[in-house]
Parts: C-alpha cells; structure tokens; sequence
C-alpha cells in the first residue's frame, strides 16, 4: 500500500511547478510544452510517450495551484487520448512533437453536456464526407490546426479530423470568464476526404467518452490545484489581517470554516486521484470508468464550490477585488465545475453507470473493495 | 503509486472473510444487521471465538497476545469482521486501558490485568467524563486522595458506555489539586465491586440504556492501581487519543448501512428520483473517504505516526453516518420503521463521542492549518 510518487514523478511535478509559478501570462507556450515533453505524456513510448493518467494529474494539479490559462486539456489530453483510442499514430506522433494542433468540436447547441446529442451530420460524397451543423463551446479552437468533429453518418456517430481552414467553416468566439480561448463552430457542407474518419464507422461516441473521461479527470486535478491555493492563501490571509487587536485566524469561527474547506480539499485530492487511477485500472470497463470519472467530477464540484466562496468571504472585501488573486482562482473554479458536464450531468451518468454495473437494477452495493484491491498487482 | 492489496492481503482478507462467514454465531449476525440492541453475552461470545484465535487483540505487542499485523492487515480485519456483520468489541479494555497498561503499567499490573483483558473474563469501562467536564477533560473534579495504602475516590464520572456490564473502570482522578489543572490528574484502575461504587442507567432518546452514571463515594482503591506515575495520567490519555486509528470513521460500518438502505428500498419498491440523487451524493462521499483512509493507511504502513489527519475520518465519517440513518428515515417517510428511528435518534452521538466534531476542527486548525 504506497501512496509515494516515483522520482520520475516528482521530477514531473517540480518543473511543472517552477513553470506555474514563474511568468506564464498570454503567450502561447505550446512549443515549451513540447520540449519539456508535457504533450508526451499517456502517449505509446514508440512515439516517445510515457506515463499515463498520474502523471496528467501531476501537471493539471500544479497548472491550477499556478493558475496557469493553456489549451493543455483541450488539446493534449482530450484530443491526444482520441486520437490513441483512435489508433491515430502518424497524427498523435505530430501532436506530441508539437507539429500539428488539434481541438474537439462535439457539443452542440442543445445537448447540455451530452456527447451523444449530435445533429451535425456527414453526408458521404463519393470518397468524400460533407459535414453540416452546429458546435458550441469549442475549447482552444484558435490555435488548433485541425478540429476534432463529431457528426452523425447514418444513426451513428463518427469522428472526422477536419482541418482548421477548411471552406465552410465559420468562427464565432466568446470571452470566457478565465480568459480562455473558446468559440461557437458552424460548418456548412464542409468537406473532407473519407480518410478523415477518425477509428471506426459509427464508433465515434466511444472514442469521444474515452477523451472526455480522460480530460475530466485532467479537470478534477486542476480543481484540486486551484482549491489547495485557496485554502492556502485564506490560512495566510487570516494569520496576518488583524482586527480588534488580533489576527482574524484566531476566531472560532473562522478556524472552523477553513478546518472545513481543508476536509473538502482532501476529499477532492483522494478523488482526483481515485480518478486517475480508475482511468488506468478500467480500460477494459467504460461503465466502471464512467463511474469512477463521474463520482470524482461531483466531488470536486462540491468541494472547489464550498471551498472557492469561503476563501472569498474570509478575505472579506479584498476577496471581491479584481486585482487580487482569489477572484481569479474562484472564477476559473468555476469554469472547472462546469466544464465537460456540471455535478448534475455528472451525477446522472452516476446513477446511471451504477445501476448497468447491477444489470439494471436499481439495488447496487458499493463497491466495497478499494480501488484496485481485487485487481492483480501490477508488475 | 499503488492503493492495491497485495496477493498476501488479498489472501489474508479471504482468510478472515471466511473465518467471519463461518465462526460468527447466526443469531448474533442477525441481530447485528437488524440493528437491536445486543447483550452482553452476544459481545462475550464473540470475543471468546477471537480470543480463541489470537485475533482478539490485533493492536497489542505479539508477546501479550497480539497479532504482529501490518497496519493493512489490521484495516482488513477491521473492514472484514464489520462487513460480515460481527459486533464491534468494546474498545475500553482491548483498546484503551490494555495499552495503556502495555506502555505505562509496571509487570505486576500487565500480569494481572493483560490475560483477562484478552480472555474476555473481565470487562472494562472507561472513567473520563463527568457532569462538569466533557470536551475541557482536563477540568474534571474525582478527586484520588492518598491515604496510607490507598487512594480514596470521590466524584461522579457520566456517560459510561456498558457500566453495567462492568467488572472494571480506569479513571482519571485529581491526585494534586493544587497543581496546574492537566498536571494533577492520574489513571487508577477500580474494580467496580467496590464498596461505594454505584452504576445509574441513563436513558437516552432512542429508548436504549447504553450509557450510564457511575457514582464514586469514598471509594477505597489499593496504591498498586495507579498507572505508571501520579499527576502524569493526562499524558496517558493523551497517548491514548493518538493511539486510536483510522477505526473512528467506520466506513465499513457505513457500506453497510447503504447496503440496507438500498434492500429497504428495493423491497419496498420506493422509486423516487430526489432520494436517489440524495444517496448517490452521499455514496460519492463515503468513496472520498473511504480513499482519503487508504492514503492515511498507506503513511501508516509506511512508517508515519497517526495523526491530525483522523480529525478529518471522524467528522466526515461520523457526518456520513448520520446521513445515512436520516436517508434510512426519509426514505420510508410516514412508515418509518421501528429501527429505523431509533438508530436516527442514537446516531445524534456520533458526532458528540470520541471527540466532538467542533474539537476536532480546533484540532485540524491548529494542528495541521497552524491558526
């Protein structure tokens, strides 16, 4: 029973660390990211990959301690675990080098989180595809060279590799709160050829739940970064401010809400890492791996909200200043909660997840071993 | 990184799991899944079957009659024996007293005490609280007074989990008045056949009669019973505090009680989406928790010492807890059952016991946060 990271891990986490903690504002560092290998990560190791979910988490976790605003989960861990799924070699060689960029481009105007709520169809055209409808919430799609896009062939849905310039397709970005990069896509009758088709006819949503999965626990990580700086800089805060002639940490009840949001803190962390682990002991069970994912998403929801409104109420009215830092950690945890599906959209999928492990029924005993227990140690 | 079990565990777990299955008397494993109330010679029976084993004392050094478990095994032990539906044992003797002896108490006191601690022959409550002191401890009033040969103890100490079973009780008694309020306080062990020992029933609001008052009039207590040395009892206790483990949170304890909740719902065929949706969130929980011990019990077994991260297992699990015996409630709604109150009504103690919550928060903003 070892809860220790490798040197190799540790190794991971520190120069990640010195990256979120120094200068990292508005330019565009992908090529950095690149050359430290950070786009390697969860890769086969033929195309210089290494490790897996761990260490997503190791980068995601200081990324949020340091606020660090990149299209890191969009483009290398949501497309980048796609495009393994999708056995995609010669493309996932060019993301890991840097070479080429891609975003996912699945949710559309009514789906409210549903990967399987696709419209947008693509009509074959003798070798072609002609792909027509409507995205939303595309994540870092500016700097991508290529859009990942579900579309719908037949009643089935499919994953094309369209590229970013392509004819026909129409941009409409939006100011995020946290400054990201995000746009509504429309394609109107854009084609590509049938060698665009990403893995196998019609087995698009698999494909696009494996990355969502795997991007979600890239979240949870971010949260628990976003919350342990927080909490950190409440604890700080409240040592040093003094009112009625002693520092405001000594008040009951205020040592008592931080000792809270240092509980939900750690249920969070137990969580985004029993997400990272469930990712790499599922692989052969989508339901159990959509239930480990969504258990965590709700978990980090509730802890990132509780913790987040705290830190801004015991920092009083600095707390609501937008030059001050906690405003801005609070909103981009707020995005996190929201991001790939909400605690509601997350919760569902739980219920849902839980009751297909039970064939349907609605009786379904926790799991009463811990995760991995009853799975062969790893060699 | 690695949050598995060994194969040598996973054989060890299969081991208890079938000792459990096979050796746990059927009536007592009903009452225990019906939530009655059990007696004392469905606890005695129980601890003689382990005792039998050598499983009884899995927290004592392997020449007194302990196990030599790693702290996995002891968590798998812990975990199996609740999933299976036996009764937790008593701590007071096996887990409280018995190592304080262990540690502080000289040859004599582990002779004559240790055997029937692990027997079962004799049963022991713990003397902490009284009316006047309960989260400030240290301000109890017993007073030990010295006199000759023996120490006389006057006070009242309340609240005493299975007094009237008792055949013994270790209690922090004022031996210095005059000395600062933790300096003056020492363990004494008191047999509770006594001559002025009185053990008053306190009903508590689910109709049970678990805990009691125990009056202490010029009770007269051999020297040879004081633990280690006088005025150094709040050191014991203290040791005591750290010495209890990840056992608080009852998780295991709390999988089983959603496995009933869910029973109770598929039998009663309640389909009802909010309820649902209000016991997922709190299963979501338990997993957050249930992992957050495993990380505690991973520092274990690599060396740590326990410590303030527990504060976080007993409000989360004692509030967890609580949770479910409420679900339990509204899930029946006007048909709640007669089990079913009584255990919302008993559980209010959970959050008060082993430490109230609000104290375990000073403890983790102190300790950890440094407030």
């Amino acid at each position: 029973m070892d809860f220790t990271l490798t040197p190799e891990q540790l190794l991971i986490k520190d120069s990640v660390a010195r990256f979120a903690q120094g200068e990292h504002a508005g330019t565009d560092k992908w090529a950095q990211f690149a050359e430290l290998g950070w786009l390697a990560i969860g890769a086969p190791e033929e195309l210089g990959g290494f490790g897996g979910p761990l260490e997503t988490l190791l980068v995601m976790e200081q990324f949020g301690r340091g606020l660090v605003v990149s299209p890191y989960v969009a483009q290398a861990v949501f497309a980048g675990t796609i495009l393994r799924a999708a056995e995609r070699t010669e493309e996932l060689q060019r993301l890991v080098e840097g070479e080429e960029r891609f975003a996912v481009a699945y949710e559309e105007p009514h789906a409210r989180y549903d990967p399987a709520a696709v419209a947008t169809r693509a009509v074959r055209a003798g070798d072609d595809y002609v792909i027509t409808g409507e995205k939303v919430r595309v994540l870092d799609p500016s700097t991508a060279n290529t859009l990942i896009v579900s579309a719908r062939t037949g009643d089935e849905i499919s994953l094309f590799a369209v590229p970013a310039g392509a004819t026909g397709i129409a941009r409409e970005p939006y100011a995020a709160e946290d400054g990201g990069d995000v746009a509504n896509v429309r394609f109107e009758g854009v084609r590509v050829a049938s060698s665009a088709l990403l893995g196998p006819l019609g087995g698009g949503l698999a494909l696009l739940e494996r990355g969502l999965d795997h991007a979600t626990a890239a979240l949870c990580a971010e949260g628990l970064g976003l919350m342990s700086t927080m909490l950190e800089a409440t604890v700080e805060y409240t040592k040093q401010r003094q009112q009625f002639g002693v520092p405001i940490g000594s008040f009951q009840a205020l040592q008592h809400r931080m000792a809270e949001m240092f509980i939900e803190l750690e249920l969070a962390r137990s969580m985004a890492y029993r997400a990272a682990m469930t990712l790499d002991e599922q692989r052969a069970d989508p339901v159990a791996r959509r239930r480990g994912i969504s258990a965590a998403k709700v978990q980090i929801a509730k802890s990132g909200r509780f913790v987040g409104q705290n830190a801004i109420q015991l920092h009083g009215g600095i707390g609501m200043s937008e030059e001050y830092k906690v405003g801005h950690y609070f909103k981009r945890m707020s995005i996190v909660e929201r991001l790939l599906g909400d605690a509601g959209y997350h919760l569902d999928r739980y219920l849902a997840a839980r009751a297909a492990s039970h064939g349907g029924q609605t009786i379904a005993a926790p799991a009463r071993d811990p995760v991995g227990a009853s799975a062969p140690t790893r060699s | 990184m690695d949050l598995a079990f060994s194969p040598d565990e996973l054989a060890f777990r299969d081991e208890v799991r079938e000792f459990v299955a096979t050796r746990l008397p059927a009536d007592v494993r009903r009452k225990v899944q019906a939530g009655d109330h059990l007696v004392k010679d469905d606890y005695y029976r129980w601890h003689r079957i382990l005792h039998e084993k050598g499983w009884v004392a899995p927290g004592w050094p392997k020449e007194y009659g302990g196990t030599g478990w790693t702290p996995v095994q002891r968590h798998i032990f812990q975990e199996e024996t609740s999933y299976g539906w036996a009764p937790r044992l008593m701590p007071f003797g096996l887990q409280m007293v018995a190592p304080v002896i262990i540690e502080f108490g000289n040859d004599a006191q582990r002779a004559r005490y240790l055997p029937k601690i692990h027997s079962g022959e004799e049963f022991w409550c713990q003397g902490y609280s009284e009316p006047g002191a309960g989260s400030d401890l240290a301000s109890l009033a017993t007073r030990a007074e010295k006199h000759a040969g023996t120490y006389v103890i006057n006070g009242t100490k309340t609240w005493i989990t299975a007094a009237q079973w008792a055949d013994w009780i270790f209690v922090l008694a004022r031996t210095d008045p005059q000395a600062k309020k933790q300096e003056g306080i020492s363990f004494i062990l008191v047999d509770m056949r006594t001559p002025g020992v009185t053990v008053r029933p306190i009903e508590t609001i689910d109709g049970g009669k678990e805990i009691n008052e125990v009056h202490l009039e010029n009770v007269e207590v051999p020297v040879e019973n004081l633990v280690g040395r006088e005025g150094e009892g709040w050191t014991y206790a203290k040791f005591l505090l750290e010495h209890e483990r990840t056992g608080t949170a009852g998780i295991a304890g709390c999988h089983q009680q959603l496995e009933a909740l869910h029973e109770l719902i598929a039998q009663n065929k309640i389909d009802d989406q909010r309820l649902e949706e209000r016991i997922a969130q709190v299963e979501i929980e338990l997993e957050a928790l249930a992992f957050t011990e495993l990380r505690t019990l991973a520092a274990e077994s690599a060396g740590k010492r326990p410590g303030p991260e527990s504060s976080i297992l007993k409000i989360k699990g004692t509030e967890i807890q609580q949770a479910l015996s409420e679900l339990a409630l509204d899930a029946l709604g006007p048909y709640a059952e007669r089990h079913l109150a009584p255990r919302y009504f008993n559980y209010r103690k959970t959050s008060i016991y082993a430490g109230s919550n609000e104290i375990q928060k000073n403890i983790i903003a102190k300790r950890i946060l440094k407030l």
